[in-house]
């Protein structure tokens, strides 16, 4: 009954109108006020502020991408999504602090490394004893072998190698802990899923470290870069190219993914009925496999540009909380299940948390609003599922995976 | 035995328990050691918690992952109100204080002294003083709770889990904001909460005790029955006539009471409160007793409550320093452990266990481990000590993950303890007031006419097929293939839909 009275009365009231032109128009009028009339702020800040938020809207993207696409298969909410993208970060960090590892650690890395890469081809290939599998696996496992142990490494490729370790943590993850559940109510699934975000917080602890890690791998990605605009000068990094940027390769690469292969028709299957998928031929256990796995390798890649924009990585046992929840938060102000929706829902998320803390500076007696910045997210998660569940790309609208 | 000298019995055994109980509890009290006195106070205090939440994830079906938020509020409540004195001047001497001179005037001690009521203000009256800011507590919490229970009129399922755990993060992350730095002192929190009342054990259990003996009085109610329907189906609950949100509602405020009770316990058991000891671990502790104990069962609860604490306060072994070779054995020890566990999991048809290629390629690399573990002891690549921090939580998160796979509804299912149960009582004899019932519920002289003629012809057929054959049999006979009422052993537990 409610349904339709909201879709009639959605009919009548263009709300996607009024609220898409009329707070653009209240924030430039907030900005004018303050430039303007105030005169306490220049342009230039907010124009530092749009790019921080896109910078941090890409982060929250990157790894809502994992949440939608895991919640459109398996409609599970992946609470240890958070902590993959945790060890994502730190993987890549002991890459390239720790490069010429002595040969038994290298050869370990490379094991798992080439486990990840012979999954990722059969499930191109379709078996395990085929060639073209067995012989990248092989490749992989030589050519890391001597790489590792001999030379350092730089940023990019530890970013692609800590994604495909954290892949095969994520398949992983799936086999040992999810899909012993398949089938059972979704509340055990979740209750699940927090002990394995739990338990990596806490395997973190013991493996990675106990303390603040500082994350630099001296790339010239993270010098400063300062420009005139409007006659104030704009403070950033190189990172507000990079970040971007990268994100969107992923999101494309993801896409084309998604809806040109046969693997991606077959989630795209999956997401829309999984039983009618399964009877149709399509491997569904294989295709939450491949969702994990790709959830989790941009994770990882969330994982390290975060490392890069904030120099250092909190504690593994909180790093990946906040961020997570965040991101879960995006893909369902987005309208989760849907992919567009989750950058949607990233971006949106990143220029609340950042632009519109610019607009209430503290001034006075107020002391700002930045230090309610962290509550925006639940805020807003609340108010979207009580408002409007289905997110603002709604779920008939959307393409679903 | 009739039902009177049943219910006397279960009372007298009831009573004779708790006094044994309660002098157990007085002479570890008297020379227990301290670890063990703290352990029962702790187990005392986590029982609350647990227990109120069980009332919204076991009774209602609804999982709610903010409790540890309605602790902090309770928590801070109580200790704000019963700071002693010299605690206050502390924080109003001190640079870095955040309160203003009207919150450090809140105090029920500054209360009763306006009232004119110096009897209550004196130090042996501290316990007075103490329940009425335990009150206190639980009522601020229980109107956060009010607030929270909102959203579940909307939501349901995974949403509404994590719109619960996005409130209990709201409620931390804004305690420590300019807006509440008043109340909350900030990051620094209070220190010198006396801790008389939650390391004693004396007034830990007896709130356990109230608590228990609320939550089962409801469970067993009306109201009770009717969240029991809420959980089951709420289609079917609201078509009923249960009022979704008022059930719902009130499922949440009286769970945020007694957990706004075990936070003022908690922050006297650790006579201080500060933010960092209201973290998400607590509520994931609770998660844990509750699905290792039984979901909906009170007794069960307990039962997690008793394992979670039992690890938390001697698992402490786990967490020493130990040499490489130790650690390493252990690792081979977990890798058997876990290649014989999956071995002998998978059955195949005739229940023999499969010894798939993978298994025993697990076994012996966790054979393989452990024999380098044992041979090269001394070997130099084994030089040094390393330290598990967190290894209890991991070993507690394990226990979920397993529990979740292997039997989701708990050690005791929805069974809650009984005498009837403990004695072996059989339950194929209806009570007095059974028969009573199936009196008047039998139907006409005709039924009972039939009936009789069942019972005098030798039925070849088991009961069960003659039972489906005519639904209308006398309950009398129906008694012994009764299914238990209680859903102990079923796998489903309230499915839930998507809020979309």
């Amino acid at each position: 009954m409610s349904k339709t009275a909201a879709r009639a009365s959605a009919r009548r009231y263009p709300w996607g109108w009024i609220l898409g032109l009329g707070i653009p128009l209240l924030v430039f009028v907030r900005i004018w006020y303050l430039v303007a009339v105030v005169g306490e702020r220049e342009l230039a800040s907010f124009i530092g502020a749009a790019l921080l938020s896109l910078q941090l809207g890409s982060l929250y993207a990157l790894i809502a991408l994992g949440y939608t696409m895991v919640y459109g298969i398996i409609r599970l909410i992946n609470f240890a999504h958070g902590e993959v993208f945790m060890v994502g970060a730190f993987i890549s960090y002991f890459l390239f602090t720790g490069a010429p590892f002595a040969l038994p650690w290298a050869l370990l890395w490379s094991i798992v490394v080439a486990w990840g890469v012979m999954f990722v081809l059969n499930l191109w290939r379709g078996r395990m004893a085929d060639p073209v599998v067995l012989g990248g696996g092989a490749a992989t496992l030589a050519l890391l072998a001597v790489v590792l142990s001999t030379s350092p490494v730089n940023w990019l490729v530890a970013m692609l190698l800590s994604m495909l370790t954290t892949g095969v943590l994520g398949v992983l993850i799936d086999r040992i802990a999810y899909r012993p559940l398949r089938g059972a109510p979704r509340i055990s699934l979740l209750i699940t899923a927090i002990a394995v975000s739990f338990f990596l917080q806490n395997t973190g602890l013991i493996v990675f470290t106990r303390n603040q890690t500082p994350f630099r791998p001296g790339t010239a990605w993270t010098d400063f870069l300062q420009f005139d605009v409007a006659g104030g000068t704009v403070y950033t990094s190189r990172l507000v190219f990079l970040i971007p940027i990268v994100t969107a390769v992923l999101v494309v690469a993801l896409t084309l993914f998604v809806t040109r292969t046969r693997l991606g028709k077959a989630m795209r299957a999956s997401a829309q009925d999984a039983e009618v998928a399964q009877m149709m031929g399509v491997n569904v256990n294989r295709v939450i496999a491949t969702t994990f796995l790709l959830g989790s390798m941009l994770a990882a890649a969330g994982g390290v540009l975060w490392g890069l924009n904030f120099g250092s990585l909190n504690q593994p046992a909180v790093m990946g909380i906040l961020p997570g929840i965040k991101a879960f938060a995006a893909a369902v102000i987005g309208g989760i299940g849907s992919l567009p929706g989750a950058v949607l829902g990233g971006l949106l998320l990143g220029f609340l948390e950042n632009f519109v803390t610019a607009l209430f500076p503290r001034s006075g007696d107020f002391p700002g609003i930045t230090e309610y910045k962290d509550t925006f997210a639940f805020a807003l998660l609340i108010v979207v599922l009580l408002i409007r569940p289905s997110g603002i790309v709604g779920e008939d609208l959307s393409e679903k995976v | 035995m009739s039902d009177g000298t049943k219910r006397l019995r279960n009372l007298l055994l009831t009573l004779g328990v708790g006094a044994i109980v309660a002098v157990a509890l007085a002479l570890v009290g008297g020379t227990g050691g301290a670890k063990l006195n703290d352990s029962l106070a702790l187990f005392a205090i986590w029982g609350i918690a647990a227990v109120s939440l069980n009332l919204i994830n076991g009774t209602t079906g609804i999982l709610s992952l903010g409790h540890h938020g309605f602790m902090l509020v309770g928590g801070y409540v109580t200790a704000l109100l019963i700071l002693p004195e010299d605690a206050r001047q502390r924080i109003s001497s001190s640079a870095r204080s955040e309160m203003t001179p009207f919150t450090l005037g809140l105090s029920v001690e500054g209360w009763f002294d306006a009232l004119g009521l110096h009897v209550l203000t004196t130090p042996e009256t501290l316990w007075v003083r103490f329940l009425i800011a335990l009150f206190f507590g639980g009522l601020v919490a229980m109107a956060f709770g009010l607030i929270v229970g909102i959203p579940s009129l909307r939501l349901k399922g995974d949403y509404l889990a994590i719109v619960t755990f996005g409130f209990g993060e709201i409620i931390r992350l804004t305690a420590s904001t300019s807006l509440f730095k008043p109340f909350t002192n900030g990051a620094l929190g209070y220190s010198g909460v006396p801790s008389d009342f939650g390391k004693s054990l004396w007034w830990t259990f007896a709130l356990l005790a109230l608590t228990l003996f609320v939550m089962t009085k409801l469970k067993y109610s009306s109201h009770g029955r009717a969240l029991q329907a809420i959980r089951e189906d709420e289609i079917a609950a609201e078509a009923m006539g249960i009022g979704l949100a008022r059930h719902k509602v009130m499922a949440f405020a009286l769970s945020a009471f007694f957990a706004g009770v075990a936070g003022g316990l908690w922050v006297s058991y650790l006579s201080a409160a500060r933010l960092d000891f209201f973290l998400f671990f607590l509520t994931f502790f609770f998660l844990v007793a509750i699905s290792v104990g039984g979901t909906g069962s009170y007794t069960g609860v307990l039962l997690g409550v008793a394992v979670v604490v039992f690890v938390q306060q001697y698992g402490d072994p786990l967490e020493r320093t130990y040499s490489l070779a130790t650690w390493f054995g252990l690792i081979g020890v977990l890798i058997l452990a876990a290649g014989i566990g999956a071995g002998l999991y998978r059955r195949d048809r005739r229940m023999r266990p499969v010894w798939h290629p993978l298994v025993l390629g697990l076994i012996g690399i966790g054979a393989a481990t452990l024999l380098v573990a044992i041979v090269g002891q001394n070997w130099a690549m084994f030089d040094g000590t390393f330290q598990a921090f967190g290894m209890r939580r991991i070993l507690l998160a394990v226990l979920l993950i397993v529990i979740m796979a292997v039997r989701p509804e708990g050690i005791m299912g929805r069974a809650e303890f009984s005498w009837a149960w403990l004695l072996r009582e059989r339950k194929d004899q209806p009570s007095d007031e059974e028969r009573a019932q199936d009196a008047w519920l039998s139907g006409s002289e005709m039924d009972k006419e039939k009936e009789r003629a069942r019972a005098r012809s030798d039925d070849p057929l088991p009961r069960s097929l003659t039972e489906e054959e005519s639904p209308g049999a006398h309950p009398l006979l129906e008694r012994g293939t009764k299914p238990k009422s209680d859903g102990g052993r079923r796998r489903k537990r309230g499915d839930d839909e998507g809020s979309s």
